[in-house]
């Protein structure tokens, strides 16, 4: 594969590239689905292919195929470089990119337990296991599922600045869904757990801090009040804090967005624009769920700090937008698969942690709500508009946590919210494992914070 | 855009030959193609000509109503033996699904003709590249200076499916979207907004119309302020009001309504609001973008009264769901590509005019909230939402007063069609299939300053 890489990176050249990627991309998936106690359904799904990007006369040429023999591979390129011929003559963003030193490297990510040693008879019946705490906690869980999947991904990335990268990435995740019903009255409970990992994260799962937790918040969500709406001050749970930090200000930082105009904080390096207790950083290098060594341009990946103490420092950035922001790429451009060119994306992203304990961010606060647990959010990075959708949620009542709330949402303004944050706890914990989706394209993430306190947050609700 | 001619049926043929020698009890094999270009736009203009090929198959198996599921992006001989293989072997582990009672069998069904047009099929990526241009050029005609996101694309997807109660059905479709986002500041003021089409042929996109709507929308949204919290009327435009409707007919869909997990799964034969509310679902429209001639299974599309006269008649079934219910399928398996997963849900959404134009719903509203874009799908256990009104206007007087920010609504989505006071005559309608009218709903409850 590697020669046929190198071999198209060449012709492009010849073919009057000044820049020439060729991505080989190779995913192998199963999954497990149980559903009340039966597992219903195996899947297994191998995609593969290749991709080639181009720049031609100063613009981005791109194409892909599923079949990575050389006649076709060598068609994607030729549609790659007419594509960027074909819009030579129209106004738009010139294509250019950071001109870095090579990379060369094979990374194989090592696990304990690889899946494809377990045999699928032993799977279902540890997934079972871990089910079966859920299902029988109360006589109110009316459904249950359960989730498994792994994933191998290799990515082989050849330039013509002459990187040549392999990175093979396993992953792990295991997604537990519970509904519990009383009457009419349905409530649902998640949870969710992934790594790049191997096995040994199922064998290592305690039903009772997974399975069993999704079923006890279902049926406590029965009891559970809707919110009073308006502005309040909030404290946010590591999870939901995660989904803050990932919408209101990650997607705001991705270099493509700032350098095309997408971004409320484009050309505020250097600015306070959040609290001083406000640090955010972007750590590909840590192992969670969005870890990765390479990026898919073949950079090698660093942490990014996002803003420190309050202050913004840098973007997240691709080999482009780090040449138009005149920053050095650190590695943080992924594709969802061979079909899609990289884009700027988050990798595993938090607030770090600050001094102070919950019970010292809630002592002070009158009437609040405190938010727990994440279900998704999205942001319009344009106008710094952000919406978290939250699990559950409390009352705060002099200081203490009171009537339980559900269906709470929360809206926010980025640039109101980052200065509003007044407390930071010491809890970091980075546990919120997921896709993000950007520009039709779904990418492992990860995201966290301690607990920490915004003040003036508009929350949804229906009291 | 250079399909080729790639034989679909003689890899599926081949896996249908292997499976029907096994020891299994039901399965079907689709394999699919599609090639699709696009043109994307970002900051100053067109930034990237890209252009895809994809291919699969997918192999479904049930043995003693167990599932196992395999797919393959390679349709080479030993690749589909392996796919074979794995989803046999996943078969025998799979536990049985009490509520599976097989596989649909062969229908005929006249074809529904204008899903495949041969302009978007000889479409080059340099004719491709008119529209972005026209896009783009119709917004700087309302005013300059926008930095931009959005694009054009066009695909077209063929399948075969094979399956082995006798099904063999191939379809091929075309289809085209087009999108521009502007975004113009002024100091730290924001003015943004987008329009789109989409459908089955170029016919069916207007650039210059998208440009030049997207520009307006954009600069409208300067000055936009909070409002305070409260409860007033909420008029939404189809945009918004697409949601509203997509959400309950999604809600009435397949396996999660049949078994009771979503808000609408009592609603068979209840009111859910006044006798203007009827809905319809129609796959069978010509030309139209979420039509066909079978769905994901086999089954002749046909078109289906949902909602008459505010009450509920019907769910949307799949086989599975069907049989749950001991019903017939109503033809809305939805089946995503090769991947495996079949599950079920609407495709061209009719909602019926009543007999109030915008204007009469405006000058009729003292003080209210004109939603352009927001998403009212709630959560579909429970039917509470909780949603960001994304682009909106308060409305005082029966007139736009400002733009506004950071406003909520929130409620249970049954109270919204409860309250539904007035339906327009005029709507908007999306990829020559579904229809969405402008709706005001009366009070909900709002969360602002």
């Amino acid at each position: 594969m590697r020669d046929l890489l190198e071999k198209i990176v060449e012709m492009g050249l010849r073919e009057g590239a000044s820049f020439c990627e060729v991505r080989y991309f190779e995913e192998r998936s199963n999954s497990i689905s149980v559903e009340n106690g039966v597992a219903r359904a195996l899947s297994s799904g191998i995609l593969r292919g290749v991709g080639v990007r181009v720049i031609v006369d100063g613009r981005w040429g791109f194409s892909s195929t599923n079949i990575p023999t050389w006649e076709s591979v060598l068609r994607a390129l030729r549609d790659a470089v007419s594509g960027a011929r074909s819009i030579v003559a129209y106004a738009g963003e010139e294509a250019k990119i950071a001109e870095v030193k090579p990379s060369i490297d094979t990374v194989i990510h090592d696990v304990k337990i690889s899946p494809e040693d377990v045999s699928p008879e032993e799977k279902v019946k540890r997934i079972l296991e871990i089910e079966r705490a859920a299902r029988t906690f109360s006589d109110r869980v009316k459904d249950t599922f359960l989730v498994y999947g792994d994933a191998v991904t290799r990515v082989v990335v050849c330039n013509s600045l002459g990187t040549l990268v392999e990175e093979v990435t396993p992953r792990m995740r295991l997604y537990c869904r519970v509904i519990a019903r009383e009457g009419d009255n349905m409530q649902e409970g998640y949870e969710s757990i992934g790594n790049v990992a191997g096995y040994e994260l199922v064998e290592n799962i305690s039903a009772e801090d997974f399975s069993l937790k999704a079923a006890k918040r279902a049926v406590s969500l029965l009891h559970a009040n809707p919110p009073p709406r308006g502005t309040y001050s909030v404290v946010v749970d590591p999870r939901v804090g995660g989904l803050f930090v990932h919408e209101a200000i990650g997607h705001n930082s991705e270099g493509d967005l700032v350098f095309s105009g997408q971004s409320i904080i484009a050309g505020k390096v250097g600015q306070k624009i959040a609290s001083d207790l406000v640090t955010i950083i972007d750590d590909p290098t840590r192992i969670n769920y969005g870890h990765f060594t390479y990026d898919h341009e073949g950079t090698r990946a660093k942490p990014h700090t996002i803003i420190r103490n309050g202050v913004l420092v840098g973007f997240l950035h691709s080999l482009e937008s780090a040449a138009k922001l005149g920053a050095e790429p650190e590695g943080s451009a992924r594709a969802q698969s061979h079909h899609y060119p990289p884009i700027v994306r988050m990798s595993n992203t938090y607030l770090a942690a600050g001094d102070m304990t919950l019970e010292e961010i809630l002592e002070d606060i009158d009437y609040g709500i405190y938010l727990s647990g994440s279900q998704y959010g999205y942001v319009e990075s344009q106008k710094g508009q952000f919406t978290c959708k939250v699990e559950e949620a409390w009352l705060i009542e002099g200081g203490e946590l009171t009537e339980h709330l559900r269906d709470v949402a929360i809206s926010g303004l980025t640039l109101e919210a980052l200065k509003n944050i007044s407390a930071v706890g010491r809890d970091l914990r980075i546990e919120m494992p997921g896709m993000c989706g950007k520009s039709g394209q779904s990418m492992y993430v990860d995201a966290g914070a301690p607990h920490f306190r915004i003040d003036g947050i508009v929350v949804g609700g229906r009291k | 855009m250079g399909v080729e001619e790639i034989d679909l049926a003689a890899p599926v043929e081949k896996a249908a030959r292997l499976l029907s020698q096994m020891d299994i009890d039901f399965y079907d094999v689709v394999a699919s193609y599609s090639r699709s270009i696009s043109i994307n736009i970002l900051g100053r203009g067109i930034k990237e000509a890209s252009s895809r090929v994809d291919l699969g198959i997918g192999v479904r198996v049930f043995r003693n109503k167990g599932l196992g599921v395999a797919y393959s992006q390679s349709l080479e001989d030993r690749d589909i033996e392996a796919t074979v293989k794995r989803a046999v072997g996943f078969a025998r582990v799979a536990q049985p699904d009490p509520y599976f009672k097989g596989l649909p069998g062969p229908s005929k069904a006249p074809e529904v003709p204008g899903l495949c047009d041969s302009e978007v099929i000889s479409l080059t990526l340099e004719e491709a590249t008119r529209i972005p241009k026209e896009m783009i050029s119709a917004a700087e005609e309302v005013r300059v200076g926008a930095m931009y996101f959005g694009g054009f694309s066009a695909s077209y997807s063929r399948a075969y499916l094979t399956v082995s109660t006798g099904v063999s059905v191939e379809a091929e479709k075309t289809a085209v979207s087009a999108y521009l986002q502007p975004v113009y500041r002024e100091g730290d003021d924001v003015g943004s907004s987008y329009e789109f089409d989409y459908g089955i042929s170029l016919s069916n996109i207007n650039p210059c119309w998208i440009g030049k709507r997207a520009a307006e929308k954009a600069i409208e949204q300067f000055g936009s302020r909070k409002v305070e919290s409260g409860s007033l009327p909420l008029i939404l435009m189809p945009e918004a009001s697409g949601s509203l409707f997509s959400s309950l007919l999604s809600a009435l869909s397949g396996e999660p309504a049949a078994k009771g997990r979503t808000f609408a799964s009592g609603l068979l034969g209840k009111h859910i609001g006044p006798e203007t509310i009827d809905v319809m679902d129609d796959g069978t429209i010509p030309g139209a973008i979420a039509s066909s001639t079978y769905d994901g299974e086999g089954v002749p599309k046909r078109p289906l009264k949902v909602v008459e006269r505010g009450r509920v008649l019907t769910f949307l079934h799949n086989s599975y769901s069907a049989g749950i219910m001991n019903v017939e399928s109503t033809g809305h398996a939805i089946r995503g590509g090769y991947g495996g997963y079949v599950g079920a849900g609407p495709s061209n959404i009719r909602v019926k005019p009543g007999d109030s134009t915008l204007d009469e719903i405006l000058a009729e509203t003292r003080r209210g909230i004109l939603v352009l874009n927001a998403s009212f799908t709630p959560n579909m256990v429970s039917g509470e939402f909780s949603t960001t009104i994304d682009e909106g206007f308060l409305i005082e007087g029966g007139e736009k007063k400002h733009p506004v920010k950071n406003l909520m609504a929130g409620g249970h989505i049954l109270n919204l069609f409860k309250n539904i006071e007035l339906i327009s005559k005029e709507g908007r309608l999306f990829g020559k299939g579904h229809f969405f009218p402008i709706v005001k709903i009366g009070e909900v409850k709002l969360s602002g300053k």
